[in-house]
Order: C-alpha cells, then sequence, then structure tokens
C-alpha cells in the first residue's frame, strides 16, 4: 500500500476525464464514431449519434462534450454536454451562468441567434464523467420527442 | 429541473462491472474509497474491491490509505503512457514534430490574444470581466490552455524518445 498523498493536477485530471468520456461513448450502441477535437489537440470529445435508432430523423447529430477537472481537487468541475443537429441545439451544462442560479443549467436555442437560448436550472444526478455520459445520452431523445 | 430516462440502466445492460469499476476509478479526481466507487458504478461493494485490488495489481490504480480506509486513485504514469502509445499509434516522428508546432501555435496566440503568459493568470482576467459572456469564453479558453499544455508535455515525451518507444516488436513477429 503506498501511504503516499497523491497530489493533484488538474490538467492530467481533466485529460483522465475526456478520455473516460471517449471511452463510454464508444460503448454506446447509439454512437457511431467518437473523436478527440480539434484533431490532435483534444480539448473536447465529438460523438457522432445515430438518432435514427429513436426513430427520429435529422441529420448532423453530435454531442460535443467538454471538461475541466476544477482548479483543486475539492473544486467543482466545469463540464458541458451539448447535443447539435441540423434543425436544434440544446445541452446539459455545468458552470457558472448568469441565467440561472447554481452551476447546472439546461440550455435550449430558442431562436435564429447565435446567443438565443432559454434556460432552466438542472440537477445533475452525478458529477462523475463516466456516469454521465449515459446519464445524458438517455435524456436526448426524450427532450428530441418532445420538441 | 430533473430527467427521468434510465442512463444508469442502458450503462448496467451494455458493459460489465469490471468496465464500470474501472472506467469510475479511472476518471477520479481524488482518491476515492471503495463504497464511492462502487455506488458510481452501481456495483456491490465486495465486487468493486475485487476488481479495484486487481487494477492495482495492473499499475492501472494506486492504492493510499486515509484513516484506516483504502483509497483509490489512477496512476499518472499509466495514464501518461497510455496517451503516448496512441500518439505513437496515429502519428509518426514527423507527425508528432507537426502536432508539436500545432500546440505550440495555440498556446502562443492564446497567450498573445489575453496578454497573460499562463491558465492561472488567465483565469484571473476571468474574475475581473464585466461581461458574463466574456467571462465564461475565458473561463474555456483557460481550460483548453491546460489540457494543451498536458499534451504538449506527452508529444515532446514522445519525440524525444520515439526511436526507443516505436520499437515494435509485432512487425517481427
Amino acid at each position: 500500500m503506498g501511504g503516499e498523498k497523491n497530489s493533484y493536477n488538474s490538467r492530467e485530471a481533466s485529460h483522465r476525464a475526456l478520455r473516460s468520456i471517449r471511452q463510454e461513448l464508444e460503448r454506446h450502441p447509439a454512437v457511431t464514431e467518437v473523436r478527440g477535437f480539434p484533431s490532435g489537440v483534444f480539448t473536447e470529445v465529438v460523438a457522432e449519434v445515430a438518432v435514427e435508432r429513436w426513430e427520429i430523423e435529422r441529420d448532423g447529430a453530435t454531442l460535443t462534450v467538454r471538461w475541466f477537472a476544477g482548479e483543486a481537487s475539492e473544486s467543482k468541475p466545469e463540464f458541458s454536454f451539448h447535443y447539435s443537429d441540423s434543425e436544434t441545439d440544446f445541452g446539459w451544462h455545468h458552470e457558472p451562468n448568469p441565467h440561472v442560479d447554481g452551476w447546472g443549467h439546461f440550455q435550449e436555442r430558442s431562436g435564429t441567434d447565435n446567443e438565443d437560448y432559454s434556460y432552466e436550472t438542472f440537477t445533475f444526478p452525478s458529477e462523475h464523467p463516466s456516469r454521465l455520459v449515459w446519464e445524458i445520452m438517455s435524456y436526448v431523445p426524450t427532450r428530441l420527442e418532445a420538441e | 429541473m430533473t430527467e427521468t430516462a434510465d442512463g444508469l440502466g442502458a450503462w448496467i445492460e451494455h458493459t460489465s462491472a469490471f468496465d464500470r469499476v474501472q472506467s469510475i476509478a479511472r476518471s477520479v479526481s481524488e482518491p476515492k474509497p471503495v463504497s464511492y466507487i462502487a455506488e458510481e458504478a452501481h456495483v456491490a461493494e465486495n465486487t468493486a474491491r475485487d476488481h479495484l485490488e486487481r487494477l492495482v495489481e495492473l499499475n492501472v490504480l494506486l492504492e493510499s490509505e486515509s484513516g484506516g480506509t483504502a483509497l483509490y486513485s489512477p496512476d499518472p504514469l499509466h495514464v501518461r503512457l497510455q496517451t503516448l502509445r496512441e500518439l505513437l499509434e496515429e502519428h509518426d516522428r514527423d507527425g508528432l514534430i507537426e502536432l508539436k508546432a500545432d500546440l505550440q501555435l495555440e498556446i502562443e496566440e492564446r497567450s498573445e490574444e489575453y496578454g497573460v503568459d499562463s491558465p492561472d493568470a488567465l483565469r484571473s482576467l476571468a474574475a475581473e470581466s464585466e461581461s458574463a459572456a466574456e467571462t465564461s469564453e475565458i473561463r474555456r479558453s483557460a481550460s483548453d490552455w491546460e489540457l494543451m499544455l498536458y499534451r504538449l508535455s506527452i508529444v515532446e515525451d514522445a519525440i524525444e524518445g520515439y526511436s526507443e518507444y516505436n520499437r515494435d516488436y509485432r512487425a517481427s513477429a
């Protein structure tokens, strides 16, 4: 048993989180391709989503995930899971935003302007990247069907 | 607001208990006890403990102790070597040199754009920003910068040890 205290490294922790997110997306049956983005730089993960699996017809369906583990080990992680396709975009974000109290929120495009979103406070069932991939992927079809 | 779909059920259906324990344990931000990992992975504590001990033996995880409780965290060396191996699989030496230049350029551009020399200094700027949108953009840019610095350090390792790391015994098998 080691006994030594592990020192926190925000860069390494964030990188590990993105790797886990990529791996879980690769395992998900509704995901056809996953890549680190930008190519080679890998500051976010982009997954192509096969929405036809849910009997929904949309072109260019992707889920883009960002994750920063926080400046210190006790800090809250900053992350977003944002879905977009040819008709809409929406996402679950955990980061400061003046439109909502607290960090967790759901935002959805509400107009044609790039800045035009509606916001709702959202409580995440976990703050763990691996598990959240599956939770968020289960919300996407429900959201698309509700439109 | 909450959502009601069963993502956890899908995760359990499509992965093994070992997959989930490994995935959770490899992405914790700080050392965690078996109870935390078992709950997040949705497995029994005894199952989680068995898998965690195996992962320690394989040098994937480190085991430490606090107040008589075993804690598990990812071995940073294992993570680094995994990323190094991926880079060597994806790029030849020229490609790695090109990637290093791309990362350096991205970092330099951020530094010049904001007039600071580190992600921490950039975060300090975010705290002083007057608009919420700008604050958010600066925080994201600082996070990207941190990730690029980590990746750059591994790309540099890959270039420096290219000949040694890239001996591939599979080719002569």
